[in-house]
C-alpha cells in the first residue's frame, strides 16, 4: 500500500492500537491533522493548552498502563508540552509525544515556529527521534513505542520536520511486526543467585518491612505482592507513587510512608532490620537524610533500571528484572523453603508497630460530625468522598495539601486508581489526568481532588470536558491560600505569608463551572458536606465543580523533620515533635 | 579522588554523542577530556561484538573516550546512567 507521510504517521499509531490522541493542531502539523481527519479508529482530543495534553495522555497511560499519546505543533507548541513531558518522566509513565517541526530545509534558520525540542526535551525524556524521511516513520513510531513502554517506561518525543508528512509524495507502507534495538536490551528475569540470597534475607530477619513504590505499578506487580504477602505475612509501606499496589485495608499495611507518611510507617523503615523495596527509588521525601536512613537495616532493591539501585541508599541484595518477575521467583522459591519461615521471629516487631499505630496512628474517624460553629476540616472532605464512592474511584490530584490529604485519608485498594505527579510536583495535573482517566474508563468515578491554587493552573479544561462531555467531579478543596507553602511558611518562616495568598482575587467557581456547562456546588458548612458531596456525585452525566471551604489554617502531618532529621524525626501536629 | 577514563561505545547516529555530554551536565559530573572516532577498524571492536552478539559495519558506531575525576561509588553511577542510553552498546572504565 502506497501512503503519504501523513497517513503513514497516522496509520502507525493505529498499528500500535492508540485510541485517542491528545492534541492541539497549529502550521507544523497541519499535514497530520489532515490525516487524522480522514479516519475513524482514534480519536483525536482537542485540549485548551498542550500542558492540558500531556497531563490528558499521562492520566490516561497511569490508569490503563498504556502509553498515552501527544500531539503538538512545532515552537510555542512543542514548548508548552514541556511541562507534561518532565512529569511523565519523573514519574516514568509510558508516553508517546508527536511534536509537528518545520520543514528539514528550514531547521537552523531561526524560522517561524522553530525550536530545538530534540533538544529542549533532552533532559526530560528516555529517547526522541527525529523523522528524516516519511520512509522512516513506521520504524521510527515502533521503536517509540516499544522504549516507552519496556524496561523502565517513560515519555518518547519524536520531531517530525512538516516536508515529511507532505501528502503528495507517497511511500509504501509496512508496519513492521516486531522490534530489536541491538543498543537497548532492558533486564526481565532475575538472576535465581540474588533471588536466593534475598529469600534468605527474608528468612533470617526479625524486623521486616516491604516497602513497594510506583516501579510496582508500573510492572503490574500487585498481585504478586499481594500473593508474596500471603507466605510472608510483613508489614508493608507504599511511597506516594506506590499506593493502591497493596490493598491499603489490608490489617498488614502501614499506610504512606516518607515526608508526610504515617508514625507507624516511618517508624518501621528506620527500626526495620530488613528493608524490601520493590519498584521504589529512595528518593528524598522517603529518606529523609540517607545517612541517618534506617541505620539497622538490610536492604533488598528489587528494580528494572540498573542506575536507581545503589543511586541514594547502597542494596545488600540487588535484584535487576521486572519486578513482577522478581516476585513470582520469590514466591516460588519461599514455597519450596517454607518450613524455614519462622511467623512467631516476626511477632513481637508486629506488637510493637501496632503499639506506634495506636499511639500516633491517623484517625480516620476525624471531624466527620463536626458542628457549624467550627469550620470544615479538609481530612473530613476526603473521608467523606472515601466513604460514599466505597473506596472504588479513581482519585487524580494535584499538589500541596490537599493531595497530601487524599493521600492520607482515602484508602487505595487497588493499583492505577489513585493519578498524581509525585516526582515532578506538577501543579494543574490533576483536572487534564481526570480527563485522560475518564476517557480511558467512561463508566467508573473519576474524581479530581484539587486546591484552589492548582486548579487555576489548567482550568481551561474545563471547556474541553464540555466539548467531549466527560462527567468527571472536581473538589476543590478551598483554603484560599497556596497551602502548603504557606504551611512551610508557619513553620521555617516566622508565619510571613510571602506571596502564598490572594488578597480576595479567587473567581466564584461556581459561576465559572456554570459558565463552562457545568454544575457548581459551594459548600461552606460542616451540616452541608455530606448531602452536598452525595448530591455531586449522584449528577452520574454531569462535571460538577464542588467548591469546598475549609479551614485556612489547618497543616498536614506528621511531617519529618527537615533538614538533618531521619524517619523518625517527625511533627506530629503544631505543637509536638516526636 | 582519582581520574578515571571511560570507554564507550555508541552508535554514530545525530544525537547520541550530546546525550551522553548532556547527561555529564544534568547529573552535575564535570568532563575533564573527551575523545570520539567513528570506528573503521573493527579488529579491535570484537570485544563489542562478543559481548552483545551483534555484527558491526564500518563507522556505524563512535568510539568515546571521557576523562573524570570520581570516586568508584560515583563512577558506577555515572556508568550505569550512560548504559541506560538508548544509542549507547558499552560503556565501562578503562583500565
Ligand atoms: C507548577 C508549580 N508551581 C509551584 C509549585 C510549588 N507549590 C507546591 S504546593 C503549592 C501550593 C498549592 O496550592 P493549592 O493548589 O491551593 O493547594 P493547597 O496546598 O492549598 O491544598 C505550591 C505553590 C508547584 N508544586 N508546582
Ligand atoms: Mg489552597
Amino acid at each position: 500500500m502506497k501512503l503519504a507521510g501523513n497517513d503513514i504517521l497516522i496509520q502507525s499509531l493505529i498499528e500500535e492500537g492508540v485510541e485517542y490522541i491528545f492534541g492541539y493542531p497549529g502550521g507544523a502539523a497541519l499535514h497530520i491533522y489532515d490525516s487524522i481527519f480522514k479516519q475513524k479508529e482514534m480519536e483525536h482530543i482537542l485540549v485548551r493548552h498542550e500542558q492540558g495534553a500531556t497531563h490528558a495522555a499521562d492520566g490516561y497511560a497511569r490508569a490503563t498502563g498504556k502509553p498515552g499519546v501527544v500531539l503538538v505543533t512545532s515552537g510555542p507548541g512543542a514548548t508548552n508540552a514541556i511541562t507534561g513531558i518532565a512529569t511523565a518522566f519523573m514519574d516514568s509513565i509510558p508516553m508517546i509525544v508527536i511534536s509537528g517541526q518545520v520543514a528539514k530545509h528550514l531547521i537552523g534558520t531561526d524560522a517561524f515556529q522553530e525550536t530545538d525540542m530534540i533538544g529542549i526535551s533532552r533532559p526530560i525524556v528516555k529517547h526522541s527521534f527525529t523523522v528524516d524521511s516519511a520512509e522512516n516513520i513506521p520504524e521510527i513510531v515502533k521503536q517509540a513505542f516499544h522504549i516507552a513502554t519496556s524496561g523502565r517506561p517513560g515519555p518518547v518525543v519524536i520531531d517530525v520536520p512538516k516536508d515529511t508528512t507532505a501528502p503528495d509524495k507517497l511511500f509504501e507502507f509496512k508496519y513492521p511486526n516486531d522490534v530489536n534495538i541491538r543498543s537497548y536490551k532492558p533486564p526481565i528475569d532475575p538472576d535465581p543467585r540474588q533471588i536466593e540470597r534475598a529469600v534468605d534475607a527474608i528468612i533470617e530477619s526479625n524486623k521486616p518491612v516491604i516497602y513497594a513504590g510506583g516501579g510496582a505499578i508500573n510492572s503490574n506487580a500487585s498481585e504478586e505482592l499481594i500473593r508474596l504477602n500471603e507466605i510472608l505475612d510483613f508489614p508493608v509501606t507504599n511511597t506516594l507513587m506506590g499506593l493502591g499496589v497493596y490493598p491499603a485495608t489490608h490489617k498488614r499495611f502501614l499506610g504512606m510512608l516518607g515526608m508526610h507518611g504515617t508514625y507507624q510507617a516511618n517508624m518501621s523503615m528506620h527500626n526495620a532490620d530488613l528493608i524490601i523495596a520493590i519498584g521504589a527509588r529512595f528518593d528524598d521525601r522517603i529518606t529523609n537524610t540517607p545517612k541517618l536512613f534506617a541505620p539497622k537495616a538490610k536492604i533488598i532493591h528489587l528494580d528494572v533500571d540498573y542506575s536507581s539501585v545503589s543511586k541514594i541508599i547502597e542494596a545488600n541484595i540487588a535484584v535487576f528484572g521486572q519486578v513482577k518477575n522478581a516476585l513470582l521467583e520469590m514466591i516460588k522459591l519461599l514455597e519450596v523453603k517454607k518450613e524455614l519461615i519462622d511467623p512467631k521471629k516476626i511477632l513481637p516487631w508486629k506488637e510493637q508497630i501496632s503499639d506506634w499505630k495506636s499511639q500516633h496512628g491517623l484517625n480516620h474517624e476525624m471531624h466527620l460530625c463536626e458542628t457549624d460553629d467550627k469550620p470544615i476540616m479538609p481530612q473530613a472532605v476526603v473521608q467523606h468522598l472515601y466513604n460514599i464512592t466505597n473506596g472504588k474511584a479513581f482519585i487524580t490530584s494535584d499538589v500541596g495539601q490537599h493531595q497530601m490529604f487524599a493521600a492520607q485519608y482515602y484508602h487505595f485498594d487497588e493499583p492505577r486508581k489513585w493519578i498524581n505527579s509525585g516526582g515532578l510536583g506538577t501543579m494543574g495535573f490533576g483536572l487534564p489526568a481526570a480527563m485522560g482517566a475518564k476517557l480511558a474508563y467512561p463508566n467508573d468515578e473519576v474524581i479530581c481532588i484539587t486546591g484552589e491554587g492548582s486548579i487555576q493552573m489548567c482550568i481551561q479544561e474545563l471547556s474541553t470536558c464540555t466539548q467531549y462531555n466527560l462527567p468527571i467531579k472536581i473538589i476543590n478543596i478551598n483554603n484560599e491560600a497556596l497551602g502548603m507553602v504557606k504551611q512551610w511558611q508557619d513553620m521555617n518562616y516566622g508565619g510571613r505569608h510571602s506571596a502564598s495568598t490572594y488578597q480576595s482575587s479567587l473567581p466564584n467557581f461556581v459561576e465559572l463551572a456554570e459558565s463552562y456547562g457545568h454544575v457548581g456546588i459551594k459548600i461552606e458548612k460542616n451540616s452541608e458536606l455530606k448531602s452536598g458531596l452525595e448530591k455531586a456525585l449522584s449528577m452520574k452525566d454531569r462535571l460538577v465543580f464542588v467548591d469546598v471551604y475549609v479551614d485556612p489554617n489547618e497543616h498536614v502531618y506528621p511531617m519529618l523533620v527537615a533538614p538533618n532529621g531521619s524517619l523518625k524525626d517527625m511533627w506530629l501536629d503544631k505543637e509536638t515533635k516526636t | 579522588m582519582i581520574q578515571r577514563k571511560l570507554s564507550i561505545i555508541l552508535e554514530n547516529k545525530p544525537g547520541a554523542l550530546v546525550r551522553v555530554v548532556g547527561l555529564f551536565h544534568q547529573r552535575g559530573y564535570n568532563i575533564e577530556s573527551l575523545h570520539v572516532d567513528p570506528v573503521e577498524d573493527l579488529k579491535e571492536y570484537k570485544f563489542v561484538e562478543d559481548k552483545l552478539n551483534i555484527k558491526l559495519k564500518e563507522g556505524e558506531v563512535s568510539h568515546l573516550i571521557i576523562a573524570t575525576t570520581v570516586n568508584d561509588n560515583l563512577l558506577r553511577q555515572i556508568l550505569r546512567q550512560i548504559n541506560k542510553l538508548i544509542d549507547v552498546l558499552i560503556a565501562e572504565e578503562v583500565k
